[in-house]
């Protein structure tokens, strides 16, 4: 299904003569497999990149320019997103292969959701920016935990192997537990921190559970290796394997949020500092879904599809009911927002649920376009909360159209996208997944779908009501914005200009974007058909 | 050819100059600037249907592509327009009713503080209704259609100052977003089964495609047609849109927008044509809403509220003839209610403007005297709605009435109905012109009725000055029951409804009166495009031949004079009816004007009762159910023994245990499933 | 009966016993000793698996350094703090967590138990284990061949880990709450909210409202890291 065949050995000791006990006296006898370090670059760059972040500031002496980090960060990810382009070309042009020892699948797929993961590293650095100076929190360990927690996200994506994967995950979430809980003047962000961390190590041992499972079912981790295993055997007894799959699926649920795994979305996005929420809603959100494709889409699909569809079905079809409907009666916009990413999730899990080509294309194109939005409305989010970082009731966007008019129009512009309103990113998204879940008949949950945007259209013009009509006449009184003076930073500002930009763009121009999304999935690391 | 381009291009520049320059351009320069824009973009229509018309017949078929929106896998959408009879009849109307309404703005909103920002809607409002049109493939019609959508809400609730125009506005937006889920559904399973969604690839792949797809794909786009032209049951919104100002009713809700749902299945009719029962429920649908609608507006004492639930009933008229595949009469109906709709609406906001932004009917009286220019106008506009010839209406209402009385078994059921919705549409069209235009000056010295006003045993009617309750407000707004709406065409600045005792009312300046003329020749004279009298007189169903597959054909000979004459005895009962209670004042108006009906049958009400009432209860309780999926019991408890705060720090808590508890649920249910799958 | 069969049957025993203990003992010096027990016990099931090297380091690595480590931060913590588990914590929430546990081992052992036959797949075993070939060696070879990256990049999960550890004990001080931010304005907004909400109809704002409330009062406990159980204990 997935296009060029490309079997990597995954396990080439096989070869070595085991049984020789020569070798053993011999260290140099051991072949260490060959290590492609430009296979692996933008890997490298973003853990490097943090790594040498954390050791510069502490050498220097006294404090850095608080600007320092977040350049360096920024600078980091686009570097590493420019490194994408040469791998691009060459996967384009040699087809997909597995590296390092086929534990990384070098392919079109991971090389996509890197370069989103580095978009929402820019993103997430700029909120951050002025976030830090606003809040009066010192410290370059943010950002050295939002770079090592994208080179987690990265290596879960491009993960070929199952341990691989769960490490991948492991760093991608603890940084952000501890980034959740950074805020160290608010308790409820160390509140929202404690409990991301306490289920998702919970939910992680569930997922590492499933991984067992399938390795005793297949005996191997090696996530083509299992491919061909199942291509090429017939279980007279699935049990095991099945079971892991569930298992499995209740730890990828949880990191992407899939109703009923999803408890800790409104709380930990309620609590945790707002620009780590926009990291957390985009990237992490990004990473789990990817590796959830590479799992279930492109490992087991061909074989074991009709089992696990189901699982994804339900999955998807409750997060569309409760995200959307959850959210309609919310008063904080913090909440609300958790909750449409709630339903957002659900849109993803349509297509995972589609296991098709055309389903895994439309889930890329969808979380490129979901990274736009949710960076920039959490963006807004971030500049709302002003000192302190709690006002983020709806009635505290009562009256912004007049206060601030621009920030007003964005927000409105990142609002419609999520709803889907045409020439939006967000409409040829959902219009992509729900084509994609037509076509493979799924009509049911299309139907659901399209009838959770409606719901959740309502939710997003009481946002914009509340910013724009509001204002007038709230209770009889001309209600004007309340609290401080609303300040844009700088960074944040280009950050919700790229936002912006983004969504924009790829509601009206998304031509070159879906045809690579497509070409991303033409080239995936898998056994051939 | 190439132009085509141009017509929705320069009413969005327009829009786009206005939104850098209307500001600046101020009072009235924005308005005649947008005004030109949409004048523009009709004469490029006229051309364009000139060229066409000079083209044979069988290749009266342009496309022209701009670009390729999305160009990947097998789902290939461009942004490309088509021209054709059909697209080319409705442009030109659009953009000519269109430029007039317009002009007719320009006077109409003098002084408003938001001038510049209503005419940049409206000109954005043409350019998504011209896409609509155009749009050669169901996706960019659908772009126009939730364009329109949104320019509508945006002018509904243009003077947001009350809250009940930001209500009507949004109940007009969700109650479309329903609708548009069915435009969105049976656009897939349009892809799905033809592989395309391109006007142009349907038509010849249409006859092969299973009648269950057919009448699967008629019925999903029927529901998108029902939320965008106020049918049965979404029709509710569509009364209350009469918050926004007139010339907006009288554009998007009475002329263009709402005529896009007929538009549509007119658009769609080689699938139609196979689509089997489902071209009787449209029938039916359009049937009960038509007749529904027509004795709601009976009752109506609000002079824009009566032409709404008036617009309604006609579409539904226009929904029995696509119902019963009679599409050319459908469409006739269209461009001549585009005419007189539009002319009757802004004559009665001619008619409001001189009466300083009052709307209660009651509270006019003789204005023919003090409007004469209006009050020709109106007096045209009522003969072209009631259906008396030689005007526009009578042709266009007769030959749906044909059609439907040849439709097969139900025909002469739905016949019945239509003559009745006949019968009716006289009665209060005339109702409303005596009200207005005759009897005794109920202007003036009338002190602002008290709230709260006993019911007066009215015995009088139109002559009755007791103040009545205004208990034409049938309006509760999606889930914020306190608000008191109502429909009233106001807002700021225009604070007092009343005239005072001296004032007499004056014609509305001439930007305001123009277009009222010009409609009115157009209400007369627009039955000549289809005559009934030989075949060389019908010239829009030749024109509009080449695209219809399948018409139902019209009675001929004496049972075509016969039905005629029947619509004609239907025009003259209704009006002789109206003259008996109105006039001669034989029948206590108290007895046909029926609180019931006042209230539309009580179905917006019942409507807001489940959705703020049971269905909030509903979103409430799965957010709460979700929120605390197991801890009922902590409500109960907590809320009887312990303080706020301790319980909600018990919630905190105990939350982790409880979504951990939540998640071990999920995973017992995910096993649960897959053990069934196992083979043991 | 085998000795194989006597060695797994008395350790799985212990392991069983011990995570028991984990789970129910009260006092938190007990839970660190049993948790040492069920480690214990997996160490001796290594052995008879005939994974010394891993046996050795589950005992030096996990019984040793990790549970000594829980010991130490117990008793500087107070040892006598101990935790009553009588209280109910939501009502119907552990009899729904039982159910649930009973289920998903129900479930799990269905699955398990069905399909024995597979849990030994051919392809993870190459060969017997031969005793000539020490399993370091094996092991060492395994982890720079087949799961070098795997290997590797557990470098940053640890680095993360003490990053982490460092920021979330190095305070500024007391979180305080929003109130108390220096511009001060903060403090009259959610007051005035607070006043102009009616607290009998918006049960959202209500939540919010104590919301607020809980955050003041964990912060009064001086111990808000852990506020689960801070907020429990006070309780």
């Amino acid at each position: 299904m997935f296009g060029l065949p490309t079997q990597d050995e995954p396990i080439p000791f096989d070869e070595l003569p085991l049984d020789d006990p020569l070798l053993f006296d011999e260290p140099a006898g051991v072949v260490i497999p060959d290590i492609e370090w430009s296979a692996i670059a933008p890997n490298l760059i973003l853990m490097l990149g943090g790594i040498l972040l954390l050791t510069v500031v502490s050498l220097v002496r006294g404090r850095t320019p608080s600007w320092f980090s977040a350049v360096w960060t920024i600078s980091t990810a686009v570097f590493a997103g420019v490194t994408l382009v040469p791998l691009w070309q060459r996967v384009q042009d040699d087809g997909a292969e597995s590296v390092m020892a086929g534990a990384i699948g070098l392919d079109g797929f991971s090389l996509f959701v890197t370069g989103v993961m580095c978009l929402s590293v820019v993103l997430g650095a700029l909120l951050l920016e002025g976030y830090l100076r606003r809040e009066g929190l010192a410290g370059p360990e943010w950002y050295v935990l939002l770079l090592l927690s994208a080179s987690g996200g990265v290596t879960m994506a491009s993960a070929n192997d199952l341990i691989v994967m769960f490490i991948g995950l492991e760093i991608l979430s603890v940084a952000v537990y501890v980034m959740a809980a950074m805020h160290s003047k608010r308790v409820s962000s160390q509140e929202a921190g404690l409990k991301y961390f306490v289920l998702g190590a919970f939910s992680s041992a569930f997922l590492l559970y499933g991984i067992a499972m399938v390795y005793g079912a297949t005996g191997t981790t090696n996530l083509v290796g299992i491919q061909q295993f199942l291509s090429e055997t017939v279980l007279t007894q699935n049990g095991l394997l099945l079971a892991g799959f569930a298992f499995m699926l209740v730890g990828f649920g949880f990191k992407v949020g899939a109703v009923p795994f999803h408890n800790w979305t409104p709380d930990v996005y309620q609590g945790a500092p707002s620009p780590v929420v926009a990291y957390m809603a985009s990237g992490v959100k990004v990473a789990g879904f990817a590796g959830m494709i590479r799992v279930f889409v492109v490992t087991f699909g061909p074989t074991y599809g009709a089992d696990w569809r189901p699982m994804v079905y339900a999955l998807a079809m409750l997060s569309l009911v409760v995200g959307s409907f959850g959210a309609i009666v919310q008063t904080d916009v913090k909440r609300m927002l958790a909750y449409s990413s709630i339903s957002h999730g659900g849109f993803i899990l349509v297509a995972v649920a589609a296991n098709s080509e055309a389903g895994t294309a439309a889930a890329l194109f969808y979380l490129l376009v979901y990274t736009f939005m949710i960076a920039g409305s959490f963006g807004i989010v971030t500049i709302m909360g002003r000192t302190g970082d709690g006002l983020h009731a709806l009635s505290d966007y009562r009256g912004l159209s007049k206060a601030r008019p621009g920030l007003a129009l964005l927000f409105t512009v990142f609002l419609l996208a999520q709803a889907g309103v045409p020439f939006t990113g967000g409409f040829l998204a959902k219009f992509y997944v729900i084509n994609s879940s037509v076509s493979q008949g799924q009509y049911v949950l299309a139907l659901i779908a399209m009838s959770a945007a409606v719901v959740a259209a309502f939710l997003y013009l009481r946002i914009v009501v509340a910013m724009y009509f509001d204002g007038n006449t709230y209770r009889g009184e001309s209600a004007t914005l309340a609290g401080p003076k609303v300040r844009i930073p700088a960074a944040a500002g280009v950050a919700l200009g790229i936002a912006v930009v983004g969504t924009l763009w790829l509601g009206i121009l998304p031509g070159q974007m879906t045809s690579v999304a497509g070409d991303a999935v033409a080239q995936l690391v898998a056994i051939g058909p | 050819m190439d132009l085509i381009w141009l017509v929705p291009a320069l009413p969005l520049l327009g829009f786009l100059t206005l939104l850098v320059a209307g500001p600046r351009m101020g009072d009235p320069k924005s308005g005649w600037f947008a005004t030109g824009a949409v004048a523009a973009s009709f004469a490029v229509a006229v051309a364009l249907f000139v060229d066409l018309q000079s083209m044979p017949e069988y290749e009266r078929q342009v496309t022209q592509t701009l670009y390729t929106w999305m160009p990947s896998g097998s789902f290939e959408v461009s942004i490309g327009f088509l021209l054709d009879p059909l697209s080319s009849i409705m442009i030109l109307f659009i953009t000519g009713i269109g430029a007039l309404i317009h002009l007719y703005s320009i006077g109409y909103m003098k002084g408003d503080p938001k001038f510049s920002k209503f005419f940049l809607y409206l000109n954005l409002f043409l350019a998504s209704m011209l896409l609509l049109v155009l749009g050669d493939n169901l996706l960019l019609t659908f772009l126009g259609w939730e364009g329109v959508g949104v320019c509508s809400y945006l002018l509904i609730s243009f003077w947001h100052t009350e809250p009940a125009n930001a209500t009507a506005g949004k109940k007009a937006f969700v109650t479309n977003r329903i609708g548009d889920a069915g435009f969105m559904l049976g656009t897939f399973l349009v892809f799905v089964t033809f592989g395309s969604i391109n006007y142009a690839d349907l038509r010849p792949a249409a006859t092969g495609i299973a009648a269950v797809t057919a009448t699967a794909i008629a019925l999903l786009f029927f529901v998108g047609a029902i939320g965008k032209s106020a049918q049965i049951p979404l029709f509710t919104w569509l009364p209350d849109a009469m918050a926004g100002p007139t010339p907006v009713s009288a554009l998007i809700h009475a002329a263009t927008m709402v005529t896009a749902g007929v538009y549509l299945i007119t658009r769609l009719n080689p699938i139609m044509a196979q689509a089997g029962w489902a071209n009787d429920v449209i029938a039916w649908t359009g049937a009960v809403t038509a007749l529904v609608a027509a004795t709601i507006a009976v009752a109506q004492t609000d002079i824009k509220k009566v032409l709404a639930y008036s617009t309604v009933s006609q579409l539904g008229y226009m929904f029995m003839a696509v119902g019963t595949q009679t599409y050319v009469a459908g469409v006739f109906h269209m461009i001549t209610h585009a005419f007189f709709k539009a002319l009757l609406f802004l004559g009665a906001g001619a008619v409001i403007y001189s009466m300083a932004h009052e709307q209660d009917m009651r509270r006019y009286g003789n204005l023919r005297k003090y409007l004469p220019v209006t009050f020709v106008t109106f007096f045209v506009g009522w003969l072209a709605i009631a259906g008396v010839p030689p005007l526009s209406g009578f042709w266009s209402k007769d030959e749906i009435l044909a059609g439907v009385f040849n439709y097969g078994a139900a025909g002469p059921a739905l016949w019945v109905v239509g003559v009745l919705v006949a019968i009716l549409t006289a009665f209060y069209m005339t109702r409303q012109l005596i009200m207005v235009f005759f009897g005794t000056e109920q202007w003036r010295g009338v002190a602002p009725v008290p709230a709260g006003a006993v019911l007066g045993a009215s015995g009088a009617g139109a002559g009755d000055t007791a103040p009545e309750q205004e208990a034409e407000s049938p309006t509760v707004q999606l889930g914020e029951g306190s608000d008191e709406p109502t429909a009233h065409d106001d807002h700021t600045g225009h604070g007092d409804h009343h005239l005072m005792p001296s004032h007499e009312p004056k014609e509305a300046p001439w930007t305001m009166l123009a277009p009222l003329v010009v409609l009115a020749g157009m209400a007369a004279i627009a039955g000549l495009m289809n005559l009934p009298f030989s075949d060389q007189f019908k010239r829009l169903e030749h024109w509009l031949y080449p695209m219809i597959v399948f018409e139902n054909p019209l009675p001929e000979g004496p049972t075509l004079v016969g039905l005629a004459a029947v619509a004609i005895a239907a025009a003259v009962v209704g009006i002789w009816f109206a003259f008996f209670v109105y006039v001669k004042r034989r029948l206590d108006p108290a007895r046909i004007e029926l609180p019931i009906l006042a209230e539309g049958w009580k179905i917006d009400s019942t409507y807001a009762a489940v959705v703020g009432g049971p269905g909030e209860a509903t979103f409430q309780g799965v957010a709460d159910a979700d929120a605390r999926i197991v801890d009922g019991a902590v409500n109960a408890v907590g809320r009887g023994s312990l303080g706020l705060g301790t319980l909600l720090r018990k919630l905190q808590t105990g939350l982790v245990r409880t979504y951990a508890l939540g998640v071990a649920i999920g995973t017992v249910a995910l096993l649960a499933f897959i053990v069934t799958r196992m083979n043991l | 009966m085998r000795v194989e069969m006597f060695t797994f049957l008395v350790t799985a025993t212990i392991v069983l016993a011990g995570s028991l203990g984990v789970v129910l003992l009260r006092n938190p010096v007990h839970n660190a000793l049993s948790l040492i027990g069920t480690l214990f016990g997996v160490a001796v099931l290594f052995i008879a698996q005939e994974a010394y090297f891993l046996a050795a380091i589950q005992v030096i690595v996990y019984a040793g350094a990790i549970v000594v480590l829980f010991l130490f931060v117990i008793m500087l913590l107070g040892v006598d703090k101990s935790e009553s588990l009588r209280r109910e914590p939501i009502l119907g929430q552990r009899p729904a967590a039982i159910v649930a546990g009973v289920a998903i081992l129900g479930l799990t052992l269905t699955a398990l138990l069905s399909s024995a036959a597979r849990v030994t797949g051919e392809q993870s075993v190459l060969a017997p284990l031969d005793p000539a070939v020490p399993d370091i060696n094996r092991l060492g070879r395994v982890l720079f061949t087949e799961y070098i990256f795997a290997f590797e990049v557990t470098a940053v999960l640890l680095t993360i880990a003490v990053v982490g550890a460092v920021v979330l004990i190095r305070r500024a001080g007391d979180p305080i709450d929003l109130g108390e931010f220096p511009d001060g304005t903060m403090g009259d907004v959610l007051a005035a909210r607070a006043a102009e909400r009616n607290p009998t109809i918006d049960d959202a704002a209500d939540e919010e409202a104590g919301l607020d409330e809980t955050a003041d009062d964990a912060a009064a406990t001086d111990d808000a890291a852990a506020t689960d159980d801070a907020a429990g204990g006070e309780r």
